[in-house]
C-alpha cells in the first residue's frame, strides 16, 4: 500500500521522532512511504482562530500537495480533523478545490485508526514499555479516536491513568499566546493530573498539547516525558532505539 | 432609565392585531421565513425513553427515591396512618398543625377530621384555615397529594379551593399524607395524564425538603420551604 | 472592554485571585461530579439529548407560531402579555405595572433574563424596593457584588466573605457556619415575603399549546415569590419555548440533572394562569413580560443554535478556562461558553473577543444537554469578527499564511527558529518579542537539531 505521509508543521519542526516512528512502523507492516516535500501546515491554527480565507488558501493547497496520493497518514488527530472536517466546508463556493478537499478527507488517516482500521494491526498486542506509563487524551481527537479507543491501544501496558482522563491540557492554537496566563492555568491543572498519576511516561498524540505539556512539566521541574504512541510502537517493534 | 409614560404594551389590550406585540409577531414570521426550517417537531411519544420499567414495583421504587432526595417515608396502612402521623407531630414538639384536607387526594374530610381529634387529644391544636398568621405560625402542616413520582420520589401538589399554596411551602415541617394507588411510574406518565386533563392554576412537583448548595456548595435543607417532609405513604 | 489588551489583563488577573480560583474549582467539580453520577443513573440519555436538541431546534426555526399559540393560551388562561423589544422597554412596562397599583416591595426569585436588563436598578430608580430571595442572589445583594455564575451566583464566595456581609448587614453574631448563616437569610427574609407585594421571576420554559410557565428551584424562595405577593410577574425570553406540555418532562429530566446533579429541583411548579376564584393564596395578577431584546436577531443570524440554551450552567463548571477564571473575569451577566457566545450577541461587537477565550476543548459541547455544538460557533463568531482583530495581529498572520504557503520560506523560518537562546537542555526559557507570550509562563523546546524532512531526505527516503 503507498502511504504519503503528513507530518504537521509542528512535528516536523519540534517532534520528528514521531514522523521517524510512523516512516518506520508503516514499512514494517508493509507500507511504501511518500513525503510530498511541498507540504506545510493544514491551516487549523488559522481555522480555529477564525481566519478562515486563510485556512482555505492552506487546505486548498493541501489538497494539491497530496492529489497524487491514495492514503494520507498523520500522527495529528487534530490535522486529520481539520483536514477531514473543516476543510471541505471552507471551499464551498470553489467546486473543483472544493472536489479536491473531500477527496483529500476521505483519504486521509489519523496513524493509530489507519493501523488499526486499514492494516488489521492489533495495536495493544504490539506494545511493550519497561515503566508505567500515564497518557494525554487530546481533546481535538474527538470526532478521530475516542478516549475509549485511546485506552484499548494501552490496554497492556501498566497504565496509570490520570484521575480526570479527558482534561484539557490549555494549549487551543492561538489561545496559548492571546490568553498565557490562562492556558497556563489550565496547563497547571492538566500537570497535577499528570504528576499525581506517578507514572513519568505520557503517551499524547498531539505534537501541540506536548509542546505545551513538556514546556510547562520542564518550567516546573517535574520528571515528566512525553512520547507520540507511534515511537513507544516503533521501539516496541524493535525499529528505534529506546528514547531517554 | 427613561420614565416616559407609555401604556403597558398588553396583548389582550390590543384586539385585532394591530399591538406591539402582534406587530413584533407578524415582522418576526416575515424575517424567519427565508430560514431554512430542516428540523421536524419529534413524535409526542416518549415511551422509549422511559426510566421506569412497566413492571417496576412502585411504591417500592418512589419510597427508595423520595428517601434519597431527603424525605422521610413512612409505610402506614389504614390502620396505624393517625398512630403514626400522632408519633411524627409528637416528635416534632409541634403545637400548631394545619391539616388541610382536599378532594382529589387521600387527606379527605373524614381522614382529616379525625386527624384533628385525634391531635387534640394529644394536646396539640389543628386547624384548618389559610390565614397568613396560621401560615407563617404553624408547626407544620399535613396535606394529601394529587399524584406521586416513582421515578424521582415527587410529590404533586396543586392549587384548589380547598387547597393553599403555600401550606406545602410556608410551615417548617411537611407531612404529606398518600395513597399507593396515586403513584405513577415515571415523570413521563405524570404529564401525559396532565396533558389529558383540566389543569389547576398552580401545580407542585416537590422532590425532598427545601435545599440550598450556595455557600461553598455545601447542601442545606430548610431554607425557606420546609426543612422537612414527612411522607405518609398509604398501602 | 473594547480591546482584547483589557480583556486579557482581567483574566490573567483574575487567574492570579487564588481564593476565587479555588473556591470556582472546588464547587465547579462537585457539580462536573455530581452530573456524571446522576446521569450514569438516567437510561437513555442519550435519546434524551437528542430529542431535546431536536425539540428546541425546531422551535427556533418556527418560533412565532409557537410564540403566537404560547401568548393565546396564556391570555386564555387569564394571564396578561406584554412585549419587550429591549431591556428599556421590559423594564419599563414592569415598572408602570407596579406604580399603576402602588406596590412597593418587590421580591425576587434567581432570573438571569432580569440580570441581563439591569432590571433591579431600574425599578429601585422607580421607588420599588426590590429583594433577591435566592440565597445566593441574596448576598450578590447585600454584598453590592455580582453574580459570577448563572446558577450558583456566589460560587466565587467563600463562607468567609458571606460571613462577613452577613454580620455587616444584620449586627448578627458573625459564623461562618453555612447552615447558621442560612438561617441568618431565612429569618430576614420571611418577614420580607409576609409583606411584599410584588413577585418577580424568570421562566425555565413556557409551554406554547396550553400557556404554561414552568418555573424549577430548589430553595422555596421561588414558589415564595409566586405565592405571596398579588401580582406576579413572569420574565420570558421569547425563545424559552416548547411545544407541548408532554415535551417538558424531557427537559426536567435534563436540567437539574445537568445543573447540580439532581435528578429533580426540589420544586418543579406549573403555573397556569393567576389565581383562581376560588383558590386561598395566591397572586390575582399574572403579567408575563416577553423580552426580545436581540434574540429575534439571533435568530435570524448564523449562530440561532445558541438559542436552544435552557441556561442550566453545565457548561461553566465543565469550562477548565472558567474554572480558572470565575465568572467576573468575562465581565457580562452570562460567563463561561454559553456566555462568550450569548454576550457578543446580546451585547454587540465590544465583546466578540469573549470568543476567543476558549481552547476549544469541547468539554463545554459534551455537557450540553441541548447539544449545543459551543466550540464550533465560537470558531463561526471569531471568524465573523475577524476583520476587527487588531492590525497587527492581521498582518502577522498574512505574513504566517505567504510562508506556509511557500515552502522556501517555511524552511527558512525552521531554520531561523533554530536561532532561539538556548537556556539549557535544548530549552528556551526566555523567548524573544512575541514569544514572551509563551515563554513567561511555559519553556520552548528548541527545534529539533533536524527537522523531519531533513531527516527524510538523508536518511529515510532511501531506506527501503
Amino acid at each position: 500500500m503507498d502511504v504519503a505521509l503528513f507530518i504537521t508543521c509542528l512535528s516536523d519542526t519540534f517532534y520528528p521522532r514521531a514522523g521517524d516512528a510512523i516512516v518506520r512502523v508503516l514499512r514494517h507492516f508493509g507500507c511504501r512511504v511518500h513525503f510530498p516535500a511541498g507540504q506545510t501546515c493544514c491551516g487549523q491554527p488559522a481555522f480555529n482562530s477564525g481566519f478562515h480565507r486563510a485556512a482555505a488558501v492552506l487546505i486548498r493547497r493541501m489538497a494539491t500537495v497530496f492529489e497524487p496520493f491514495t492514503h494520507v497518514v498523520t500522527p495529528s488527530a487534530s490535522c486529520a480533523a481539520m483536514v477531514k472536517q473543516h476543510g471541505p466546508p471552507l471551499l464551498a463556493d470553489d467546486p473543483g478545490a472544493h472536489a479536491a478537499s473531500v477527496r483529500l478527507a476521505e483519504k486521509t488517516w489519523e496513524f493509530c485508526t489507519f493501523l488499526r482500521d486499514r492494516l488489521n494491526v492489533d495495536i495493544a498486542a504490539h506494545l511493550q514499555a519497561r515503566e508505567p506509563v500515564t497518557f494525554h487524551y487530546p481533546c481535538h481527537a474527538r470526532s478521530i479516536y475516542g478516549l475509549d479507543d485511546l485506552r484499548a491501544w494501552l490496554s497492556r501496558l501498566d497504565v496509570r491513568p490520570p484521575a480526570r482522563t479527558d482534561l484539557c491540557c490549555g494549549f487551543g492554537g492561538l489561545f496559548a499566546v492571546e490568553f498565557p496566563e490562562l492556558s497556563a492555568a489550565m496547563l497547571g491543572d492538566k500537570l497535577d493530573e499528570l504528576a499525581a498519576t506517578g507514572a513519568r511516561l505520557v503517551i499524547c498524540n498531539e505534537s501541540a498539547c506536548t509542546l505545551q505539556m513538556a514546556g510547562g512539566a520542564h518550567r516546573r521541574g517535574l520528571p515528566l516525558r512525553f512520547k507520540h504512541l507511534a515511537e513507544l510502537l516503533a521501539e516496541s517493534l524493535g525499529l528505534m532505539e529506546a528514547a531517554a | 432609565m427613561s420614565t416616559d409614560p407609555q401604556p403597558p404594551l398588553t396583548a389582550a389590550e390590543t384586539p385585532g392585531g394591530t399591538g406591539p406585540l402582534d406587530a413584533f409577531l407578524h415582522a418576526l414570521r416575515r424575517r424567519t421565513e427565508a430560514a431554512p426550517h430542516p428540523t421536524p417537531l419529534p413524535d409526542r411519544s416518549n415511551a422509549a425513553l422511559r426510566a421506569v420499567r412497566p413492571a417496576e414495583e412502585l411504591a417500592a421504587r418512589f419510597a427508595a427515591e423520595a428517601t434519597a432526595a431527603g424525605c422521610v417515608v413512612h409505610r402506614v396502612t389504614e390502620a396505624n396512618w393517625l398512630a403514626a402521623a400522632k408519633d411524627i407531630v409528637g416528635s416534632l414538639s409541634a403545637r400548631l398543625v394545619l391539616v388541610q384536607p382536599q378532594p382529589g387526594t387521600a387527606l379527605t374530610a373524614e381522614r382529616a377530621a379525625a386527624l384533628a381529634d385525634a391531635l387534640a387529644t394529644a394536646g396539640r391544636s389543628a386547624v384548618s384555615k389559610w390565614d397568613d398568621d396560621t401560615l407563617f405560625n404553624c408547626d407544620a402542616a399535613v396535606t394529601g397529594v394529587v399524584a406521586a413520582i416513582a421515578e424521582t420520589g415527587t410529590l404533586v401538589c396543586v392549587s384548589g379551593p380547598a387547597a393553599a399554596r403555600g401550606a406545602s411551602l410556608i410551615p417548617p415541617v411537611h407531612i404529606a399524607l398518600l395513597d399507593r394507588t396515586q403513584i405513577v411510574g415515571d415523570l413521563f406518565d405524570y404529564f401525559d395524564r396532565l396533558a389529558n386533563t383540566g389543569s389547576p392554576a398552580n401545580i407542585n412537583l416537590i422532590t425532598g425538603p427545601s435545599k440550598t448548595a450556595d455557600i461553598e456548595g455545601i447542601l442545606i435543607t430548610g431554607v425557606h420551604g420546609p426543612g422537612v417532609v414527612h411522607v405518609l405513604l398509604l398501602e | 472592554m473594547s480591546r482584547t489588551g483589557d480583556l486579557r489583563a482581567r483574566i490573567a488577573a483574575a487567574t492570579t485571585d487564588r481564593r476565587v480560583v479555588n473556591a470556582v474549582h472546588l464547587a465547579a467539580w462537585r457539580k462536573v461530579d455530581a452530573r456524571a453520577e446522576s446521569f450514569a443513573k438516567l437510561p437513555h440519555v442519550e435519546a434524551l439529548r437528542d430529542k431535546a436538541a431536536q425539540i428546541r431546534q425546531h422551535v427556533i426555526e418556527n418560533l412565532p407560531r409557537y410564540l403566537e399559540c404560547f401568548v393565546e393560551r396564556a391570555t386564555a388562561l387569564g394571564a396578561q402579555v406584554h412585549f419587550a423589544p429591549d431591556g428599556a422597554a421590559a423594564c419599563r412596562t414592569i415598572a408602570q405595572i407596579a406604580a399603576a397599583r402602588g406596590l412597593s416591595l418587590a421580591v425576587k426569585g434567581k432570573s438571569m433574563t432580569s440580570e441581563e436588563i439591569g432590571l433591579n436598578v431600574a425599578l429601585e430608580a422607580t421607588g420599588v424596593r426590590v429583594v433577591e430571595t435566592d440565597l445566593g442572589e441574596f448576598i450578590v445583594q447585600i454584598d453590592h457584588d455580582r453574580p459570577s455564575h448563572i446558577i450558583t451566583p456566589i460560587i466565587h464566595k467563600d463562607r468567609r466573605q458571606v460571613a462577613r456581609a452577613m454580620a455587616r448587614e444584620f449586627g448578627c453574631p458573625y459564623t461562618e457556619d453555612p447552615a447558621e448563616l442560612t438561617k441568618i437569610a431565612r429569618r430576614h427574609l420571611r418577614d420580607i415575603f409576609r409583606r411584599c407585594d410584588l413577585g418577580i421571576t424568570g421562566v425555565n420554559l413556557g409551554v406554547a399549546e396550553t400557556g404554561t410557565l414552568c418555573l424549577i428551584t430548589n430553595e422555596g424562595n421561588g414558589r415564595m415569590t409566586i405565592t405571596r405577593p398579588r401580582v406576579h410577574v413572569a420574565l420570558l425570553g421569547i425563545d424559552k419555548i416548547v411545544p407541548r406540555l408532554t415535551d417538558l418532562p424531557i427537559f426536567l429530566k435534563l436540567l437539574a440533572r445537568s445543573s447540580t446533579g439532581q435528578p429533580m429541583g426540589a420544586y418543579t411548579t406549573l403555573i397556569n394562569g393567576p389565581k383562581r376564584p376560588d383558590d386561598p393564596d395566591g397572586p390575582g395578577e399574572l403579567h408575563v413580560v416577553l423580552l426580545d431584546n436581540g434574540r429575534s436577531d439571533i435568530l435570524t443570524g448564523p449562530l440561532r443554535e445558541v438559542l436552544r440554551c435552557v441556561r442550566c450552567g453545565a457548561c461553566l463548571n465543565a469550562c477548565p478556562a472558567y474554572r480558572n477564571i470565575g465568572g467576573h473575569a468575562y465581565s457580562s451577566v452570562y460567563p463561561g461558553p454559553i456566555g462568550s457566545l450569548l454576550s457578543p450577541l446580546l451585547y454587540g461587537h465590544a465583546y466578540d473577543d469573549l470568543a476567543r477565550v476558549s481552547s476549544l476543548c469541547g468539554a463545554c459541547r459534551l455537557a450540553c444537554p441541548v447539544q449545543i455544538d459551543i466550540p464550533e460557533l465560537l470558531v463561526r463568531l471569531r471568524a465573523l469578527a475577524c476583520t476587527r482583530q487588531p492590525r497587527a495581529k492581521r498582518v502577522l498572520l498574512r505574513l504566517w499564511q505567504w510562508a506556509m504557503q511557500t515552502p522556501w520560506a517555511y524552511r527558512l523560518g525552521q531554520r531561523l527558529m533554530r536561532f532561539l537562546p538556548d537556556d539549557g537542555g535544548g530549552w528556551t526559557r526566555h523567548g524573544p518579542g512575541l514569544l514572551r507570550a509563551w515563554t513567561d509562563t511555559r519553556d520552548l523546546p528548541c527545534p529539533a537539531v533536524r527537522s523531519f524532512r531533513s531527516i527524510w531526505e538523508n536518511e529515510l527516503r532511501d531506506e527501503h
